[in-house]
């Protein structure tokens, strides 16, 4: 049931979608691989269910997972980037790393190793469409990710902040001169990150009822094949790239048995390395040491 | 020697070794991210030498190591065509590539483990330990030493001084993998069981930052790393968890004010240079 | 040993082009170096005087044309083998490796007369007595340069720099070497040992060619001058015949050729 599998992968994609787009735009504004991204993906799905356990409203809880995911990104920000722009290339790098061992371990020592159940509290919903099912929440899990790409997009081109990060995304250096107060502008790409990471936790937590400390690399690092695939720095690509994961996922489960679903994903991932790296969609060539 | 003991400096051989593992690539300014991908080759290879065809355990060591070496060669042909975070990624991706494959290889245990009843002792492994840092300790004193320093610190430069860019990069890169192979197979030889699951991403990436905690600018760097690494949960009596939250810690606070890690060059300068006078130059 | 000219001239550069983009850098390039000879490479900022440099050596692959050393056409030899055959260079902008010191910054360079496996593996860390590091104290004595053996290159005076990167491009024993902007941010007294430097240099048989904007420079050290303006060669004469040339003249818009300057970039 080919239309089937292909309305689940969308509806998977659209998590992976929105993690893609925070690794992105990370990637292209500020030339920096996030690895914290998937610990903040994994704390708002743990935040999920740990208020929707304790009873507290669902929508309440999606305010407080995001909040939570926005606040963390703005930590992030304050230890990683700003305290080394100057130094080595890879030093974030390597400190987003260690953020996401801290997130990881942090929440094991709290709530321990296993995987949760996350109760959803309202009768799952869903459409049929012809032979296919639609869960309604997955429908309204894609639609919230389009329309925020679209916000990010419409706030990219038209704003000043947006103005402020294109700028950066050219030429750092020169920011500073042309008047971009790199100092706030920066940390927006991390909160607008953050905020992206969260709201796919928890709609991970909710769709697929499930939170367990390693989500963050058993979901949300396929995210960073998502964002390679649509190409690098384009947030449009970064839709489209997770909604292709989210289906050769699906389809990998469906043909070959669930556990050949990394071997696709990331060799997927490793042929677009030598074959294009930029991607579908073209993204930016990333800033390398000069020649 | 206590139990305790020598299962600690066990540990400690093996993160040395590991450390060298992804030091050789680092030094030439790769970031490897696929380590643990090349330990669960030596784990695993040699596992099923012993297991299958009854190898003497240190032997199949060694051709753990030989076939992990060969796995990184191969692969460096088509890896170090890419460069900085691109190859950063591409090793990622191999991580994860190799570790879903032995995941689907039921033939050694697939995702239930893998048990390896032939044993490799303490002194044996403490041995190939030493080996392995005296050699690292030699190759980082020849010419390799510096052509290495010079392609991470410019390789346009170094390619028209006439080094071999490529050759250096490849090199370093199947040495690492094959010391981390041989690592794995220690560790797979002594501990008697291996699963699959330990050799992801986040495994590469805590040899990665203990190394980089440590120092890359000299080879005594990674050898502190580890000891460190090994150390902490010694010092700090609590679960696993706990050390990992205290190590992530010391690695933001080091990368915040002393970025290039512990042990730097001019640290190494000064303190052989108090030695040198102390003894009184010629 | 003093310096032979031959018939045949040890580097030629014929038709060479090069284009970025669409940008046409280097156009129709043609010009020779003779045995010994010293000559310099003008033209104003963006001329291609570096580009002109990095097709030589390697670089960039050029789009035509060809590069001959000696007679030996090495327009497809690899980069790093250039220097094996006897190209060295030192850059623009100071490429010293931070990481090493200065010491080891200059034993770089002999891995070009030495290549090979074995030599890659030749200790040059301890021992006092190590031959590599012998010769490579032995030259940066030559240039007076010892006391700085054990530091740090990154962390050196400008001038210092320089000097070292000449002293590692020649423990290359090159037969050619390309200096790229050698006397810029050099002083008065710095200018003038880097004078007497390269006249030991070109004595030994090493023939020079010279980037510069420093016409006093120029004139005191070099033989002839080929001028560079938007990639095309205007001009291809003795060092003597350049004041009166008045495509150069236009080139540089009246300053520097009316009267050689006697600063430095």
């Amino acid at each position: 049931m080919i239309e089937q599998q292909i309305v689940n992968g969308v509806m998977l994609g659209s998590v992976y979608a929105l993690v893609a787009v925070a690794f992105t735009l990370a990637i292209g504004v500020l030339n920096f691989l996030n690895f914290s991204i998937p610990g903040l993906f994994m704390l708002a799905g743990m935040v999920t269910w740990y208020l929707l356990k304790a009873g507290i409203a669902w929508p309440i809880a999606a305010l407080l997972a995001i909040a939570t995911g926005g606040l963390m990104s703005l930590v992030v920000e304050r230890f990683t980037y700003r305290l080394m722009r100057h130094s080595a290339h890879f030093v974030p790098l390597v400190t987003s790393m260690a953020f996401l061992i801290l997130l990881e371990n942090l929440v094991l020592i709290v709530w321990g190793s296993d995987l949760q159940r996350v109760p959803v509290p309202f009768a799952t919903l869903s459409i049929q469409v012809g032979p296919t099912v639609i869960a309604v929440p997955q429908l309204v899990g894609l639609a919230c990710a389009v329309a925020a790409v679209a916000c990010l997009d419409a706030v990219l081109k038209r704003t000043r902040i947006g103005r402020g990060l294109r700028t950066i995304a050219e030429d750092p250096e020169t920011a500073t001169l042309l008047g971009v107060a790199v100092g706030r502008v920066v940390p927006v790409v991390f909160l607008i990150g953050g905020l992206f990471t969260a709201l796919a936790g928890f709609v991970f937590a909710i769709n697929y009822q499930q939170a367990s400390p390693f989500m963050g690399e058993e979901v949300a690092f396929k995210g960073i094949s998502a964002m390679v695939l649509g190409g690098m720095g384009n947030i449009w690509g970064a839709i489209l790239g997770g909604l292709l994961i989210g289906v050769i996922e699906t389809f990998s489960i469906h043909w070959f048995g669930a556990r050949t679903v990394d071997i696709c994903v990331y060799g997927l991932l490793l042929a677009i390395l030598f074959v294009r790296p930029t991607g579908l969609l073209g993204g930016v060539a990333l800033r390398q040491a000069r020649i | 020697m206590s139990g305790y003991l020598e299962s600690l400096l066990v540990l400690l051989s093996i993160n040395a070794i590991l450390a060298y593992g992804a030091f050789l690539p680092m030094a030439t300014g790769q970031l490897n991210l696929g380590v643990a991908a090349f330990a669960a080759i030596g784990a695993y290879s040699g596992a099923y030498l012993s297991n299958t065809y009854g190898a003497h355990p240190v032997l199949a060591a060694f051709v753990a190591t030989a076939v992990a070496g060969a796995f990184g060669w191969i692969v460096a042909f088509p890896i170090l065509r890419t460069r900085g975070i691109y190859l950063a990624l591409a090793t990622f991706a191999l991580n994860q590539v190799v570790q879903g494959t032995i995941l689907n290889l039921d033939v050694v245990g697939g995702a239930s483990g893998y048990p390896v009843p032939a044993h490799i002792g303490f002194p044996v492994i403490a041995a190939f330990a030493v080996v392995v840092v005296a050699l690292v300790f030699l190759l980082f004193h020849t010419r390799f030493g510096i052509s290495v320093t010079a392609v991470s610190d410019d390789e346009r430069v170094a390619d028209l001084m006439g080094l071999s860019v490529r050759g250096l990069q490849t090199a370093a890169f199947a040495g690492g993998a094959a010391l981390a192979g041989l690592a794995g197979a220690l560790y797979a030889h002594h501990f008697n069981y291996i699963e699959v699951q330990n050799y992801g991403v986040l495994f590469s990436i805590y040899i990665v930052l203990y190394v980089l905690l440590g120092g890359t600018q000299t080879v005594y760097g990674p050898l502190l790393g580890a000891t460190v690494f090994t150390l902490l949960p010694e010092l700090l009596r609590g679960s696993a968890a706990w050390r990992y939250v205290i190590f992530a810690l010391l690695v933001i606070a080091i990368m915040s004010f002393r970025p290039q890690g512990v042990v730097t060059g001019d640290l190494v300068r000064r303190l052989l240079g108090w030695r040198r006078s102390a003894q009184g130059s010629a | 040993m003093t310096a032979r000219i031959t018939a045949a001239p040890v580097l030629q550069v014929q038709g060479l082009e090069k284009s970025f983009g669409g940008l046409r850098v280097i156009e129709s390039l043609s010009f020779q170096v003779e045995r010994g000879e010293r000559l310099a490479l003008i033209g104003p900022n963006g001329a291609g005087k570096t580009t002109a440099f990095n097709l030589i050596t390697g670089v960039y692959p050029v789009d035509a044309g060809c590069v001959l050393l000696e007679g030996e056409d090495i327009t497809r030899l690899p980069s790093r083998l250039r220097i094996r055959r006897g190209l060295a260079r030192t850059f623009q902008n100071i490429r010293l490796m931070p990481h090493l010191t200065v010491l080891e910054n200059v034993m770089i360079a002999q891995y070009a007369h030495s290549p090979g496996l074995i030599s890659m593996l030749q200790p040059v860390g301890f021992g006092r007595r190590n031959r590599w590091r012998e010769e490579a104290r032995g030259v940066l004595a030559e240039a007076g340069l010892e006391r700085y053996a054990e530091q740090p290159a990154g962390a050196l005076p400008y001038g210092i720099q320089k000097r070292i990167e000449l002293v590692r491009a020649l423990l290359a024993h090159p037969r050619v070497l390309l200096l790229d902007e050698p006397a810029a941010g050099l002083n008065a007294a710095e200018t003038d040992d880097l004078q007497r430097a390269l006249d030991a240099t070109s004595a030994r048989g090493v023939t020079l060619v010279v980037v510069e904007h420093d016409m006093q420079f120029i004139s005191d050290l070099c033989d002839r001058v080929v001028v560079l303006n938007f990639g095309c060669k205007i001009a291809d004469c003795g060092i003597g015949e350049i004041h009166a040339n008045r495509q150069v003249r236009e080139a540089y818009l009246g300053n520097d050729a009316e009267e050689p300057a006697l600063d430095a970039a």
